[in-house]
């Protein structure tokens, strides 16, 4: 049999994200820029992972695009909603993955997913930064810290702070307050990286929190909120370096089941 | 004409209400504006004004009404206020302001002081419990109220007959939209979201009669179609009001057809008739009023055991419905407040649902459809 080539591509609100697979099993290409949909991301990213792989778009039997600037995709042969592509994603990086939690740079979802891979149910957060990718975003540029590092400042954190976690105005302007009154750093950074697992903890519990659990999407990597969260919801949580892929990942599978 | 031309008229007429006005204003008409829920419109039509329905706008942006109101209001109310405010109401003689949930009710005094030299405003205060002699009897004593103050604003003085006319006319317009609704889930081929609610939206701005003849005329030519066999997937929604062009495309887009409603906008302004052979029409809208049932804005003493949403589940269940989407007005207290009640009768029946927060001035709906584009995945 000829081995199929399949490309899935994710182009979110702030990334764009491309996966090859090969024969649905194994991952030859993947490729990441950092700006998403309306900019030169999505070809950037295309053109990225077709050269990583050595492998042209006629060497595609099937692409398939997702996230939130898919529609505008004219390579793809199909669209297909993130969601769904997500919960496929995650079952392939964990195959006994129940709950997805991810959290991007514009919106955090839950995802329940199925014995099979499939999604079962869904929750998404309300038209509000807070809990986002955004909100973490917004307070990195407040206390003057690179986003990447807000991680390994938190873990050093002393003293408990509380940010609010309805909404990011007010949490910044609660950020400048307390940075005003001399609280370390450290611990706001903290407090922050705990009012998004309060937000993104309340969003899981509606849906029903069963394990495995995995964390997907760019705030994946910032293991103080997965740290904050897995105490949130009292359970532990895995992910994995290609969590920021899961939506390509689960788009090239997609891709795959289409030409099968 | 073909069906495709009749629902399209439709959904010019819904998409332009301030024309509509205009036009029964020019055939020296004068036009009540009826705000949401549950006023007694026939009385309206019986004083022989136009009744233009307000239900806020999904082409303005709130400015004016900022300056009246709180900023959780919701877009509906807000828009109304917004509406007056900026002219493009100015045809009205007379506004009448229901009170059924806590927005309505300070707003109805917003619009008061906004409009106290332009217009006649109309307050309508329903009874809480509507069910007893009494309570029906309150409800008799706001419509004479209502009725007298039309008069007043039409110089005319409406009788009995009249009004059992307008009841009767009523009753007609809303027999065709329930039939509507049924035929709509029936051929999704021939009646698209976008199009079902344009017809829906359009009978808030023209005259009942010449609505319902237009109606009855398109279920006429949807009747004889051949039985569809469709392939997508069947919803129910729910909510206020869902009636945006750009949000109900997705729907189609993603091959949900509607089956049916429990939106306050469509179905749950329509269930209900008025007796027609009570001999005091005004009793007859009492009653009316009384027999409203299985609405979040009306109070039910029976409420503890879910009746309404143990009903809508079962709404979802006799239109043999895939899932439901529950459409929630952002900030709206009594959709949120009943969220739960609605959550655990459909999680008892097995109904998937999703819940979408919307606003009327939302303008991007990315959101939405990722949502509505999984949900049909799951539910296909
Ligand atoms: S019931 Fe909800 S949507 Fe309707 S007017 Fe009241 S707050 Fe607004």
């Amino acid at each position: 049999m000829n081995t199929l080539y399949t490309m899935g591509i994710d182009i979110g609100s702030t990334a764009s994200k491309c996966v090859i697979l090969k024969d649905g099993k194994e991952i030859v290409s993947k490729s990441l820029v950092s700006v998403g949909a309306g900019t030169s991301g999505p070809s950037r990213a295309i053109a990225e992972v077709l050269e990583n792989g050595g492998l042209k778009r006629e060497d595609m039997a099937f692409v398939l695009a997702t996230g939130y600037g898919r529609n505008s995709l004219e390579i793809a042969d199909k669209q297909m909603s993130e969601l769904s592509c997500h919960a496929h994603g995650a079952h392939f990086l964990f195959p006994n993955v129940h709950t997805v939690i991810d959290i991007g740079g514009q919106d955090a979802k839950v995802l329940h997913v199925g014995d099979d891979g499939n999604l079962v149910n869904f929750v998404m957060n309300d038209k509000c930064a807070a809990g986002t990718g955004r909100f973490l975003d917004v307070m990195a540029r407040v206390l003057e810290v690179d986003v990447g590092d807000l991680a390994g400042l938190g873990a050093k954190s002393q003293v408990q702070v509380e940010i609010s976690s309805t909404c990011t105005v007010f949490a910044e302007s609660e950020v400048i307050s307390q940075l005003a009154k001399g609280t370390d750093r450290c611990d706001i950074i903290d407090g922050i990286h705990r009012s998004v697992a309060g937000r993104v903890g309340g969003l899981a519990r509606r849906v029903g929190v069963q394990p495995d659990v995995v964390m997907t999407g760019g705030v994946a990597r910032n293991c103080g909120v997965l740290h904050a969260l897995e105490k949130e919801l009292n359970t532990e949580i895995q992910t994995s370096p290609l969590a920021q892929y899961n939506g390509a990942l689960g788009a090239a599978l997609f891709a795959f089941e289409k030409c099968r | 004409m073909a069906i495709a031309e009749k629902l399209a008229e439709f959904r010019k007429i819904a998409d332009n209400p301030k024309t509509q006005l205009e036009h029964y204003k020019s055939k020296g008409m004068k036009a009540v504006g009826v705000m949401p829920y549950f006023a007694p419109e026939e009385l309206v039509f019986a004083a022989g004004m136009f009744p233009a329905g307000m239900w806020g706008s999904n082409t303005k942006s709130i400015s004016r009404a900022k300056e009246y109101c709180a900023s959780f209001y919701c877009s509906l109310v807000q828009l109304d206020l917004e509406m007056l405010l900026d002219g493009t109401m100015d045809g009205l003689d007379a506004v009448i302001t229901p009170t059924c949930c806590d927005t309505l009710r300070p707003n109805s005094q917003n619009i008061k002081v906004a409009m106290k030299n332009k217009m006649k405003v109309i307050f309508l205060a329903h009874p809480q419990n509507r069910f007893p002699e009494c309570g029906v009897k309150y409800t008799e004593s706001c419509y004479k109220k209502i009725r007298a103050e039309l008069d007043e604003v039409s110089g005319h003085k409406t009788t009995d007959e009249e009004i059992q006319n307008a009841i009767k006319v009523y009753n007609r317009s809303r027999a065709a939209r329930r039939e509507f609704v049924k035929l709509a889930g029936a051929h999704p081929e021939a009646v698209s979201a976008v199009m079902r609610s344009g017809v829906l939206k359009a009978s808030y701005f023209m005259l009942k009669d010449e609505y319902a003849d237009k109606l009855e005329a398109l279920n006429a030519e949807l009747k004889a179609l051949p039985a569809s066999d469709w392939k997508g997937v069947r919803i129910v929604t729910s909510g206020i009001i869902c009636d945006n062009p750009t949000l109900l495309k997705i729907l189609d887009d993603n091959k949900c057809a509607i089956v049916a409603d429990d939106v306050a906008q469509e179905t749950r302004s329509f269930r209900c008739d008025a007796p027609e052979d009570d001999a005091d029409p005004i009793h007859a809208l009492a009653i009316q009023f009384r027999n409203q049932d299985y609405d979040i804005l009306l109070y039910d003493k029976f409420s503890s055991q879910n009746r309404r949403g143990e009903y809508v589940a079962k709404m979802c269940k006799d239109n043999h419905a895939d899932g439901l989407i529950l459409f929630m007005q952002q900030f709206c207290d009594p959709e949120e407040m009943e969220y739960p009640y609605l959550k655990k009768a459909l999680d008892a029946a097995g109904i998937p649902h999703i819940r979408l927060g919307i606003d009327h001035q939302m303008r991007d709906f990315g959101q939405a459809q990722t949502a509505i584009q999984a949900f049909a995945d799951v539910l296909d």
